[in-house]
């Protein structure tokens, strides 16, 4: 889904938190939850209703193996981010990047962070 | 805690079922986890909020999903989508169609305040079998005295009013209305005010309202027209308010004056004037009409000339809809209810074979995990997306249906004047169409989901079970049994219309130009009425082209007014003495027999010396003749009015019977020579030679000469007048023909469908057959006989159930008997024949099966 338009907020985040290791649904939500300071709590209704579209769009997948063997559950299923879904992140990344300059140009943002 | 985690879980029922299976179990995980992590009830908050906000998003997504497969399927499969889309237009067009006019007369709040308060209040009179009679003015003031019932009472007279002094003179019908009747029934004007208490007393200033009709048309809505003064039957009146659009519903017209009360120049048996009422609060109709008994009976005991009559209470609804015209309204309904029954049974079956083909389809769907509750959603989406592109169609013809249904109406054969439709038709359309999108899928999708997935695509495309054929079975003979119906009921008013344009008129219409004339009182009085109608008939009679002319109060059919009065003989007479019999009255001139080409049987017509101041005179219609006097000759009798001192007539002449009235039946019924009194509003009929516009200018011109301030109105040909009055009639018939036809072509083609998806199934048996030496014919005698039993069950089932219908139709259906044996045989013969052709296809495509290739298919 590599498309102008914007990455809904949590699409966006599950591909961060998925950018540097595979997760399984609970960690994504810690690690969202932890990442903004406990500022975003994804819901599982949420999370999931995110990892269908994802999963759908090609821009995550599923493991078949278990990259935790020692702290698994065999209820857990884990999802890795695909090259696509890596290109959709930077993707998104560049238009905030853009947006924050001008938003720096405007004074409306601090020169540095 | 355990129950937490229960009420997760519950929770998670709203996502739909395909979510769940791949997510519930993760999901009520992460809760667990969450909560152990974090115990606090703030993460409930949050969980609810996620629920309520994706649950919602997650079926949109499975819904979006079906569409577009449902659009695929659709497109796919153009010739059945297309089917289907018109059939369901059809029914829905043409049940929207007829649901407007349903809603706009009988089910629309009509537009007065709290009308379920609102009755007229009518007289009846048992013995003289006169259920609803018009009241008398004195009557209307011992009962407004003397009830408790009624917060008011309010009366209303038929009136003619012509316009002069602007421009040219006009005629136009109005009324004459107490000052109560707007206030009871909770109207204000549009501008200006309503009639005050008082202006109904004799000799008050003259004061009239005009219809925001006629405000807007004649005098270009000008605010000022309100205190002005016009020219009303020649006398000078003041505009106090223009009338709103209600008052013209309830009394038609568009000129209103107070009506004038003068007790002592009123009669009791004299019945003129419509009375309304407005129950008090909480009163019922039962509660208002036994003391209205009470009174009637009171009034009855002070003024024995009155001791017959009684009171009669009725609705708004039943005061505005005749029960003919309810009936027929109803009767259309039920027929295009039948109509879209039909349209379902169709479309279910259609869906039925299409589920046979998609098999496969949905077959390896349930094997990839489709679950049965996701298949039947899959399958009703499909249906419920048929039927609302569908309806959507049929609801734009149904506003094309109503505007052109409209355009042909004749004015005034509805009492409510404006049928569209609106929002409430709309709805009614859009609820009909999903309830019709339900029905016609959900026997299908339930057999394609509840399939056997092992059978299925074990089978794969040979024929399941036994049930889905009788089911498809039972669904066409359901629709040849519905058929049968509406063609009986059809048949029964196709004869109906052709009756009534074969009753006897006893007049020959053809070649009558007709129009009315309303001499203002004032100037016409006395005498110089009846000598201004003289000196026209003369002048009239001189023009070119006009053969005959004459005059009456009230020609057949026409706009124009009679009495009925209850009358008695003197001497002897087939009636027991002092029985009398409800007679209507008529005036009429020396000719007017002569120009309608009534035969004079007997005696002599009026002449110019029949006049006031001779002895009074009358004519008789034979069959009234006959009536009071049987075979004896009736030249010579005296008719007498009730009462003591009624006035009485001799008879001098008997003309032959005329329908009147109306086609279907023949009303007792004499006439008084015109000479001796003229009515304010009088018909003027002229036979002419050529054609009847080529005389009008002349006409007019005569007119004019006489009184350059009278206008003609209501200017008609006496064809006009009885197409008229078999306008509803023949819509009737029409209407319910082409349902009828639309429900034949329907049923034809769904018994069509099952068959020859039947034989198209069941090639292998019959190639099998064949191989085992069956001939060919006895393979076309099995087809047939399979479609033909079900023909004749529906056929069948559907002639005993007009048998029952039938006696519905009674009040509408004329010169032939509801059960009339003629109409059922000829029904089963046509739906017979019409079912072996729906046969014949596919048992010749049955016979022509080559065993070699049916069986190497295997």
């Amino acid at each position: 889904m590599p498309t102008g338009r914007s990455l809904p907020l949590a699409i966006f985040h599950i591909l961060v938190s998925l950018a540097d290791q595979e997760r399984h649904g609970y960690a994504i939500m810690q690690d969202v939850h932890a990442r903004t300071d406990g500022q975003l709590r994804l819901g599982p209704g949420t999370l999931y209703g995110s990892i269908k579209r994802l999963l759908h769009d090609g821009l995550i997948e599923e493991l078949d193996e278990r990259p935790d063997p020692e702290n698994d559950d065999v209820r857990r299923r884990y999802y890795r981010i695909t090259p696509r879904g890596r290109k959709a992140a930077i993707e998104e990344s560049s238009r905030l990047a853009k947006l924050l300059r001008q938003a720096r140009a405007s004074g409306l943002a601090p020169k540095t962070v | 805690m355990r129950w937490r985690k229960r009420f997760y879980r519950a929770l998670l029922r709203c996502y739909p079922a395909e979510f769940r299976d791949e997510y519930a179990r993760e999901m009520l995980q992460a809760y667990h986890d969450g909560w152990r992590a974090e115990p606090a009830p703030r993460l409930w908050i949050d969980l609810l909020a996620d629920v309520f906000l994706t649950a919602p998003k997650e079926h949109l997504n499975v819904l979006l999903q079906d569409l577009r497969y449902t659009v695929r399927m659709m497109w796919k499969a153009p010739a059945f989508t297309a089917a289907v889309v018109l059939t369901v237009a059809l029914g829905i067009g043409a049940n929207t169609a007829i649901f407007s006019f349903v809603y706009a007369v009988m089910l629309r709040p009509l537009p007065f305040a709290e009308p379920q308060r609102l009755m007229q209040v009518n007289e009846k009179n048992d013995r003289l079998n006169l259920p609803n009679f018009s009241a008398s003015v004195l009557n209307y003031l011992s009962w407004s005295e003397q009830t408790q019932s009624f917060d008011r009472l309010g009366a209303v007279s038929f009136s003619s009013f012509n316009l002069s002094g602007q421009g040219e003179p006009e005629q136009f019908t109005g009324n004459r209305i107490s000052p109560s009747l707007m206030p009871l029934l909770g109207i204000q004007p549009v501008v200006g005010r309503a009639f005050l208490d008082g202006e109904d007393k004799p000799g008050s200033a003259p004061v009239a309202m005009v219809s925001e009709g006629l405000w807007r048309r004649r005098f270009g809505a000008d605010p000022s027209l309100v205190g002005r003064n016009v020219t009303l039957n020649g006398v000078d009146c003041t505009v106090v308010g223009i009338a709103p659009a209600p008052l013209a519903l309830l009394t038609g017209g568009d000129i209103w004056m107070p009506l004038t009360i003068d007790p002592g120049r009123e009669m009791r048996l004299n019945h003129v004037i419509s009375v309304f009422g407005r129950l008090k609060p909480g009163i019922t109709l039962r509660q208002a009409q036994a003391e209205m008994d009470t009174i009637a009976a009171r009034v009855g005991q002070q003024h024995p000339e009155v001791k017959d009559w009684g009171i009669r209470l009725l609705t708004m609804t039943d005061a505005f809809v005749s029960p003919q015209l309810r009936t027929g309204l109803l009767v259309l309904l039920g027929a295009v209810g039948c109509v879209l029954l039909i349209a379902c049974a169709n479309i279910a079956n259609l869906l039925l074979a299409r589920a046979s083909a998609r098999q496969r389809e949905i077959a390896i769907r349930t094997a990839m995990g489709a679950s049965r509750p996701r298949l039947l959603r899959q399958l009703l989406v499909e249906s419920l997306t048929l039927s609302l592109v569908g309806g959507a169609a049929g609801m734009v013809g149904a506003v094309w249906a109503v505007r052109g249904i409209n355009a042909v109406l004749p004015p005034n054969l509805l009492p409510i004047p404006d049928v569209s439709v609106d929002a409430v038709v709309l709805l009614f359309a859009f609820s009909i169409t999903v309830l019709t999108g339900a029905v016609f899928g959900i026997a299908p999708a339930w057999h394609a989901a509840k399939a056997d997935l092992n059978a299925m695509l074990k089978q794969a495309a040979r024929s399941t079970g036994s049930s889905r054929p009788r089911l498809r079975n039972g669904l066409a003979a359901a629709e040849l049994a519905l058929a049968t119906v509406l063609l009986v009921a059809a048949g029964l008013l196709v004869q109906t219309l052709f009756e009534l344009q074969r009753v006897k008129l006893g007049f020959r219409p053809a070649d009558l130009l007709t129009f009315q004339l309303s001499l203002p009182s004032g100037k016409y009085a006395g005498a110089k009425g009846p000598a201004f109608y003289q000196e026209l008939l003369e002048s009239l009679r001189t023009v070119p082209g006009i053969r005959a002319a004459g005059v009456s109060s009230g020609i057949p059919f026409g706009a124009g007014n009679y009495t009925t009065t209850p009358v008695t003989t003197v001497g002897k007479s087939v009636v027991p003495p002092d029985t009398a019999i409800p007679t209507d009255w008529r005036i009429v001139s020396p000719g007017f027999f002569r120009a309608m080409e009534v035969p004079l049987l007997r005696g002599r017509d009026f002449t110019d010396g029949d006049t006031r101041t001779a002895p009074p005179v009358i004519s008789s219609v034979q069959a009234t003749a006959q009536k009071f006097w049987g075979s004896d000759d009736p030249i010579g009798r005296v008719i007498k009015q009730l009462g003591p001192d009624g006035l009485s007539w001799t008879v001098v002449g008997v003309v032959g019977d005329v329908r009147s009235t109306a086609l279907v039946r023949e009303s007792p019924a004499m006439y008084l020579a015109m000479a001796s009194r003229v009515w304010p509003v009088m018909d003027v009929v002229v036979r002419v030679d050529g054609g009847t516009e080529s005389v009008l200018p002349a006409i007019r011109q005569r007119v004019r000469q006489l009184d350059p301030e009278l206008p003609l109105a209501t200017v008609r040909t006496m064809d006009q007048w009885v197409s008229n009055t078999a306008a509803q009639p023949r819509l009737n018939a029409i209407l319910l023909a082409v349902f009828a036809g639309v429900a034949l072509l329907i049923a034809a083609v769904g018994t069509y469908g099952v068959l020859a998806y039947s034989v198209s199934q069941r090639t292998r048996e019959i190639g099998l057959r064949l191989a085992l030496g069956a001939t060919r014919r006895r393979v076309l005698r099995l087809v047939i006989r399979e479609g033909m039993t079900m023909g004749v069950v529906g056929i069948g089932a559907g002639l005993i159930s007009a048998v029952g219908v039938s006696q519905v139709l009674g009040s509408l259906v004329f010169g032939v008997p509801v059960r009339d044996p003629a109409t059922f045989a000829a029904v089963a013969v046509v739906l017979t024949v019409v079912a072996l052709a729906a046969c014949a296809v596919p048992a010749l495509r049955a016979s022509r099966v080559d065993p070699m290739v049916s069986l190497r298919e295997e």
